[in-house]
Formats: C-alpha cells, sequence, structure tokens
C-alpha cells in the first residue's frame, strides 16, 4: 500500500514539523534520519495517527486516515513506539495478542484464529519457542522482534517503527534491520523506520529522508542521495563517505 | 513449565468457582449466636422447598435469613466488587499500586454516604451520593497528576491528597453529627458488614452485579489497556473512552459497596497481586480469579471479624492489620517477575 502525505504541518510549542508532500512506496524501506529533535520522531507519530496533525492529510491507498476509525485504521497501519512502556510481565504469546485488538470487539477474548495469526507472526520472527516466557526475562533484542511479531499479527500493510535498533548490540541490530528488509521484500509491507546509525540505513534502507529542525532537508536512495555536503548540512560535524570493497561507509 | 502452570490455572478457575459458595454455607454456622449446622441446612431446604417436612425452627430461620444471609451475600459482593475494581484499575494506570484506595475513591465515597446519611436523612440513596463523590474523587486525582496521569508517583500522590480531603471533610461530617449517628457513623468506617439490611442490599448487589459482570467481559481488553496510550491507540483501541468505562464501573461498584460496608481497604490491592503471583499477569485470569478469591477472603474475613471475640471486630481494622504488612512486602518487591 502507499501512503502519501500532503502539506502536512504540526505544531507543538515552538517546534513545528512541515512535510510538504512525500510518497512512502509498497514493499520498500524508508529510514528517516537526522539529529535528536530533527521531528523524526513526531512524523512518525503523525504517520501513526498518534498525532493529530494541525493541517494537511495522509492518504493510503488514496484514503484519508483522519477519516478512518480507529479500528479501521489498525488494519492498514501499524506503530511500534521508541520506548514502549512495560509495567505487566505478560506472557511473549499475550503480548503478541494484543495485536489483534483491532478484530477483537471490547467484550471478547481473542480466538483461535487469533492464537494461529500470532504465532505464525512469532515463528516469521524466530521466536516461536518463545511464546510462554515471561516478556521481562527476554533480551532487548528479543523484546524488539516481539514487538515486530506483534505488528504483524494486527496484518497491516504499513508498519512504523521508531528506533528499532536503539540499545541493541551490532549482531541484534542487524537482525532487526533484516528482519525489516524480508518483511518489505516477502511480505510487500510499507516500511517506515527512524534510525539513528546511519550505516543501518545505507545497508538496509531503499529510500533515506533527512530530517532537521521539523523539516526535509532531502530525500531520495541512499546512492544518490548521500553526500558529505548533505551530512554537514543536517548534523553540523564533517563526515566523511569512503567506498571500501563495494560498501559504503561513513567516518567521523 | 508452561504445563504447570496451566493445570495450577485450571484448578484455581475450578476451585474459584466452588470456594465462594462453599465458604458461604459454611459461614451461616458462625456467629454470636450457635446454629448447629443441622439446623442451617433443614432452614435451607425448607427456604427452597416450603412446606416440605425440613422446615427449621423459626428463630434459626429468622437469624439465618434476615442477619446471616444479607451479611454474607454483603461480604461476597464486595469482595468481588473491591478486587475486581482493583485490578481493572491497576491495568488501565499501568501502575500496580494503584487501587480504589490510592485514588480516593474509598474515602470519596464514604464521604458521599455520610453526608447522605447525616445530612439528607438518606433522602438521596447513600449509594448514589456514595458514587457522585467517588467520581469526584477519582476525576480530581486525574486533574491533579495532570499529563503524567500514568505516572507511579504523581498518580499515588495525587491520591494521597484528594484521600486527605476527603478525610477532612468527612471529620466535618462528623463534628456537626448528633452523637446517636456519630456513634453508627464511626462504626460503619471502620468498616463493618453488620448492617446489612435487605432494602440496602437491593441497591447495592445489581449495581455490583452489572458493574463486576462488565469488567469481566473487558478482561482481555485491559491487557491492551495496559499498554502505553499511544500503542493502544494504535492497536485501533479508543483509549480515552474504554479507559473512562473502566473508571466509571470501579468508581460505580466500589461507591455501591462502600456505601454499606464503610471503608474496606486493601483487598482491592492485595487479591489482584496473590492472583497475579500465581497465574501471572493476564488479565483474563487476573479479573474473573480476583472475583472470586475477593469474595472468599472477605467472607472469611468476616467470619473472623464475628466469630473470633465475643464483640465484633470492625472488619476493615482486619484487612488493614494483615493489607499494610502486604503491601510493604509487595514494595518490596515490586518491579519482580510476577507483576
Amino acid at each position: 500500500m502507499k501512503v502519501r502525505v500532503e502539506n502536512l504541518i504540526f505544531s507543538y510549542g515552538k517546534f513545528t514539523l512541515r512535510v510538504a508532500g512525500m510518497t512512502f512506496a509498497e514493499a520498500r524501506v524508508t529510514a528517516i534520519v537526522g539529529p535528536n529533535g530533527a521531528g523524526k520522531s513526531t512524523f512518525l507519530k503523525c504517520l501513526a495517527s498518534v498525532l493529530p496533525p494541525s493541517r494537511g492529510a495522509i492518504f493510503v491507498d488514496g484514503r484519508d486516515l483522519a477519516g478512518l476509525s480507529g479500528k479501521s485504521r489498525a488494519r492498514l497501519v501499524s506503530y511500534v513506539p521508541q520506548e514502549p512502556a512495560f509495567t505487566f510481565n505478560y506472557a511473549v504469546l499475550d503480548f503478541v495478542l494484543m495485536g489483534r485488538a483491532a478484530s477483537i470487539p471490547a467484550f471478547s477474548s481473542p480466538a483461535r484464529h487469533d492464537v494461529e495469526a500470532a504465532r505464525e507472526a512469532l515463528r516469521f520472527v524466530g521466536l516461536a519457542d518463545f511464546e510462554s516466557r515471561p516478556f521481562f526475562e527476554l533480551s532487548s533484542g528479543e523484546r524488539r522482534l516481539v514487538l515486530i511479531a506483534r505488528t504483524l499479527a494486527q496484518q497491516s500493510e504499513i508498519l512504523l517503527l521508531d528506533e528499532p535498533t536503539t540499545f541493541l548490540d551490532p549482531r541484534h541490530e542487524m537482525e532487526i534491520m533484516g528482519l525489516v528488509r524480508r518483511l518489505a521484500v516477502e511480505r510487500r509491507k510499507t516500511i517506515v523506520v527512524t534510525l539513528h546509525a546511519l550505516e543501518m540505513a545505507v545497508k538496509y534502507a531503499d529510500e533515506m529522508v533527512f530530517m532537521k529542525g521539523g523539516n526535509i532537508v532531502a530525500s531520495g536512495p541512499p546512492r544518490e542521495v548521500l553526500s558529505e555536503a548533505l551530512l554537514k548540512t543536517v548534523y553540523d560535524i564533517e563526515m566523511g563517505i569512503l567506498d571500501v570493497a563495494g560498501r559504503r561507509l561513513i567516518v567521523r | 513449565m508452561s504445563g504447570r502452570r496451566d493445570r495450577k490455572t485450571t484448578a484455581l478457575f475450578v476451585l474459584a468457582a466452588v470456594l465462594p459458595v462453599i465458604l458461604l454455607l459454611l459461614s451461616l454456622n458462625i456467629g454470636a449466636y450457635r446454629i448447629p449446622p443441622k439446623a442451617v441446612f433443614s432452614s435451607l431446604v425448607g427456604a427452597i422447598f416450603p412446606g416440605g417436612e425440613g422446615s427449621g425452627p423459626s428463630p434459626y430461620a429468622d437469624i439465618l435469613f434476615r442477619i446471616r444471609l444479607p451479611r454474607l451475600l454483603l461480604a461476597l459482593f464486595a469482595g468481588a466488587a473491591l478486587a475486581v475494581s482493583g485490578a481493572s484499575l491497576q491495568a488501565i494506570f499501568k501502575n500496580p499500586l494503584v487501587f480504589e484506595f490510592s485514588l480516593g475513591i474509598s474515602y470519596g465515597a464514604a464521604f458521599g454516604a455520610a453526608l447522605s446519611v447525616v445530612f439528607l436523612g438518606r433522602k438521596v440513596p447513600a449509594q448514589a451520593a456514595a458514587f457522585v463523590f467517588a467520581i469526584i474523587a477519582v476525576l480530581a486525582v486525574l486533574l491533579i497528576a495532570g499529563k503524567s496521569a500514568s505516572q507511579i508517583v504523581s498518580v499515588l500522590l495525587s491520591g494521597v491528597i484528594v484521600s486527605a480531603l476527603f478525610q477532612a471533610l468527612l471529620s466535618l461530617v462528623e463534628f456537626f453529627a448528633n452523637p446517636y449517628a456519630l456513634q453508627s457513623l464511626i462504626f460503619w468506617l471502620m468498616g463493618s458488614l453488620g448492617q446489612a439490611t435487605w432494602s440496602d442490599l437491593a441497591v447495592t448487589l445489581p449495581i455490583i452485579g452489572v458493574g463486576v459482570t462488565v469488567l469481566i467481559l473487558l478482561r482481555w481488553r485491559l491487557n491492551v489497556l495496559s499498554l502505553g496510550d499511544d500503542e493502544a491507540r494504535a492497536l485501533g483501541v479508543n483509549v480515552k473512552r474504554e479507559k473512562i468505562v473502566v473508571i466509571v464501573l470501579a468508581a460505580l461498584t466500589t461507591a455501591a459497596a462502600t456505601a454499606v460496608t464503610g471503608v474496606i481497604s486493601w483487598v482491592g490491592l492485595i487479591v489482584p497481586h496473590l492472583v497475579r503471583m500465581a497465574v501471572g499477569a493476564d488479565n483474563r485470569k487476573v479479573v474473573p480469579l480476583s472475583a472470586a478469591y475477593g469474595a472468599c477472603l472477605l467472607i472469611v474475613a468476616d467470619d473472623i471479624a464475628r466469630g473470633s471475640a465475643s464483640f465484633e471486630i470492625p472488619i476493615g481494622i482486619l484487612t488493614s492489620v494483615v493489607g499494610i504488612p502486604f503491601f510493604i512486602v509487595l514494595l518490596k518487591k515490586s518491579g519482580k517477575i510476577w507483576l
């Protein structure tokens, strides 16, 4: 499914997010990058309808998200915040099952087919054996995988992940981004992630969006858009770009 | 490991279905006036099949049906109400230390009921006045806690403040009450099931029945609402509306109970946590089991209150004496694995 953003403005205090126009295509991974406070998470929250835009609109395959009920929106778009709050120690399967909320009436509980969908999601992220494990016993990497499994159980075509790789070691970082890639390629999901690790964006994203001060500075495929001048503009520090053995490296 | 826990859960559910009834029947034997079990049995049979040869002598039937049965039914319903409200509030506030008491609901309700009894001569039913002030209390807590309403400390602090305010207002009612009203008011405030009459129960039990049933129906939804608000919203839940429904139901059931029983604290905290320790955090299990075991706890506490001494110990004192040490242990362990 295609997501189109038109003349989006969101203001909060002194901060204003402005996105004149932007399209996220099906089966592609878009990485939003930029310094802290650039508005990456705010943009993602607007896309997720967690924050209501002050002006402008977001269309999914031509349908205005603002005109949809919470339930119908949840069937189209799923969202994982940067630091989800965990108070209760649910079992992994119970946690993934919550992804089914949009298709389960308030007075009902998950049915057999919901459990099947949750199990299938856990299999896809490689945690099939974890279903009765208490969530708090998992590592940060495993918790991230469970959160992604929950979005899969939600069965929405658009996935918005806010910094899915923060606090992860290099191996888990790659595991998560590899999974994100597979979801775009195998399941044709439209995926938008915010990232701090530029190497990850270059390696795994089809498109990069550079943000600074609430505005979009540049966007395009990593190979085309990335330049030392752009990095200087966005991050205010000198960074070099090296091509070594067919890989593009960013050095500070 | 999961198989073992599943078996344990099944056992707890089976026990939850039968234990409240068994305890209720056994408790009919306990009280200041000894009634032999055989007489209890024949009175019950006599009541169910009137005119049969099992009809017991009438003084027994009088004590059983006019005093003990309403009292035990009140214990059953109030216990379920307090425990289920506690479990539900903990889920939606994402805060394992929250319950009716810490949100000001208990003292708000107590103030409302006292106001109605002392000044309005019960022209407004005590339950209705209790409910109005329970809602005012919880709104005040939410207002004071403000934006950080999901933060543990700010909600608890606001609850302390609002509770203190309603306790002060309650003292004011006591101050102006005439000596006769004062005596019964103070006894009622300490928590007692002894004043249960059928006419009170006719209002209280249906309210609790409906409130607890709806909260049990919402049990899985409470799992989703216990996530972050942004997450729950992104999962398609109308977070604000559903939270209001849960708060109103919790305040309603607590107020209906408190208007008759006075302030019985800690049940809403202890029971859900004991259940979580046994079966895990899933509210599909926690909420219904809390209802059953909350009912059991209050029946047993009331048995002790009226059976252990020649006089009646106010039940609110009993639940506090047991509840406070429990709360301390809980605070020490909070964040540990069962939550």
